[in-house]
């Protein structure tokens, strides 16, 4: 039998797109404030240790895709592992805090880009850029392997780069490296970390285009390990070198270090760096929502008018377009608000929520389907899924207790995802069920009456 | 469970549906792909190919590799390829599983609305 696939998709590639996915340049704001809650160097043991929870749930995300390898993703682990309504509960607050996500990096690119040609205000960035990701999804334009290649190895070739050039020009010492300064603030730290590492598991839509599933299992870890140390010597280096509290109360603090590093130099390096951070961050963000919107259509969850399609390009128009009007508004909400870190602590509290979910859905998974196919499961029984599901928890918990604002954003998110849900998309459902009745007859019936009569 | 005549026959009302949509054939002129459709429950394998626009049917595997393998019981298949259940359905819930590019992917689905409706 041959089931072999003309093309397929290589571990370098699975690798690249897994941190690139991950690399925003958010992240260099949410770096910054991991550091800003412990004392002396000690941000690079709430990295590693973010990093390190976050192999937790790659293993448990490795286990889930490698029994349903699907780009539905935690939709259809969920579904299995809970019922339906929970997953479709779930993975709608999740697709609306991506695209807070989006506007949250939106503005700080356009902060960026604002500061190195302030004649021309944020708003059109904002503009800018989304009407260019939204053209390029139209017409069907993804990054290409290679080209995501380049881009992850080099911006993460850049970023050590740039931290070795810094350490090394205040001839660094680590003087306190374990100095955490208390553990509310290393465990607030440790829970901001994860942010850092938010989007890694977005690799697991390209299963379908492997002939391994190990290989995005083992892809994800890779990623996590490369991104860890890159991020705590960024990290050590941008707070060695540039004071706090300027780093701190800035949506630029990768620009500030990059000025005071490298001066005009290192601006436009800096620059670069966040734009492809951005691209690739913003593109698939885009990509993800709209795919999801489009499939939640054509299941009958959301308004038919989402799954139209474009008879010119093959994609789901109406779905990108409804994308780029609830993007734009996040961001410019963002913008006028500046609460760009509230959206960076709600993703942050939200990932731990799915994270928790995925190991809770691998043990409840062994319990359902103990024969099903596993290609990859995780050793040690459920050792790894329950140290997930637990400080995963704790990590959300973490979060609401330092940022009380953001358990009330994510419970309102909850309430109005289940009531809609439970209200309209049974309506939907309903509307669906009478039209197609009225339709068409199931033509597999026609066509049996059809041969037995004949 | 669905026999293998039924699942030929729910691929030929697929091709006579594809067969009647010009502009669909104008559409996918530049799109030439090998889908393997093979049943989980049953002995079953068809090939679609798709070139210069054109689809064709035959049963049992390609002799070259494939850029599509659309794997389900035979119930859904039959059900899918006659337009009685969309696609999407099955497959987020897992019970349809589909290896290729993700684009190929949604091109597959968008074909199957052209031809079947919502």
């Amino acid at each position: 039998m041959n089931l072999k696939l003309k093309k397929v998709l290589t571990m370098r590639t699975i690798v690249a797109t897994s941190a690139g996915l991950t690399l925003s340049s958010s992240t260099f704001v949410a770096a910054v404030q991991v550091a800003g809650f412990l004392a002396g160097d000690a941000a690079w043991l709430a990295i590693l240790t973010g990093g390190l929870l976050c192999t937790t749930a790659a293993l448990c995300f490795g286990e889930l895709n490698g029994m349903t390898p699907s780009a539905a993703g935690i939709r259809l682990y969920f579904s299995r592992a809970y019922n339906d309504r929970i997953s479709l509960i779930v993975s709608m607050l999740y697709m609306v805090v991506v695209m807070g996500v989006i506007g949250a990096e939106s503005y700080v690119l356009a902060r960026v880009l604002n500061e190195v040609w302030p004649s021309v205000p944020a708003l059109v960035w904002i503009l800018a850029m989304f009407s260019i990701v939204t053209v390029l999804n139209v017409l069907g334009i993804k990054i290409a392997g290679g080209f995501q290649n380049v881009l992850t190895y080099g911006l993460v070739l850049s970023m050590l780069a740039f931290a070795f050039i810094a350490l090394a020009k205040v001839n660094f010492q680590l003087t306190s490296p374990f100095a955490s300064g208390g553990s509310i603030g290393l465990v607030n730290a440790v829970a901001l970390g994860v942010f850092l590492f938010v989007g890694f598991e977005w690799v697991t839509p390209l299963a379908e285009e492997v002939t391994h599933h190990r290989m995005v299992s083992k892809g994800m870890l890779l990623a996590i390990g490369i991104l860890s140390v890159t991020y705590a010597l960024f990290t050590i280096a941008m707070t060695a070198t540039t004071p706090r509290e300027t780093l701190a109360g800035s949506p630029i603090p990768h620009l500030i270090f990059a000025r005071s590093i490298l001066s005009d130099a290192g601006v436009t390096w800096m620059v670069a760096i966040t734009l492809a951070a951005s691209i690739t961050t913003f593109n698939a963000g885009l990509i993800s929502v709209s795919r999801f919107v489009y499939s939640s259509a054509r299941e009958h969850v959301l308004p038919p008018l989402l799954s139209k399609i474009s008879m010119r390009f093959f994609t789901p128009w109406t779905a990108i377009l409804a994308i780029f009007l609830i993007g734009l508004a996040i961001s410019i909400t963002v913008l006028i608000t500046h609460q760009y870190l509230v959206m960076v602590n709600i993703a942050a509290a939200m990932e731990s929520i799915i994270y928790a979910l995925a190991g809770l859905a691998v043990i409840r998974l062994r319990g359902k389907m103990p024969e099903a196919d596993r290609p990859f499961r995780i050793p040690g029984g459920y050792i790894i899924p329950g140290i997930c599901t637990l400080v995963f928890t704790g990590l959300a918990l973490a979060v609401f207790a330092s940022f009380p604002i953001v358990l009330l954003y994510i419970a309102l998110g909850l309430l109005i995802c289940t009531w809609y849900v439970n209200v309209v998309v049974p309506e939907l459902k309903r509307r669906y069920q009478i039209q197609k009745a009225a339709a068409k007859p199931p033509r597999r019936l026609m066509a049996q009456k059809k041969s037995k009569s004949d | 469970m669905a026999t293998h005549e039924e699942i030929s026959a729910s691929l030929q009302s697929f091709y006579e549906g594809y067969q009647k949509n010009n502009k669909l054939k104008l559409m996918n002129r530049d799109w030439n792909r090998i889908i393997i459709i093979r049943a989980s429950d049953i002995d079953s394998q068809h090939t679609l190919t798709l070139q210069n626009g054109e689809l064709s049917v035959t049963r049992g595997a390609p002799d070259q590799n494939a850029d599509l393998v659309v794997t389900s019981d035979s119930e859904t298949l039959a059900d899918l390829f006659y337009g009685d259940i969309t696609p999407t359905e099955p497959y987020m819930n897992g019970t349809l599983v589909i290896q290729g590019s993700e684009n190929d992917i949604l091109r597959l689905d968008f074909i199957s609305l052209m031809i079947w409706g919502e």
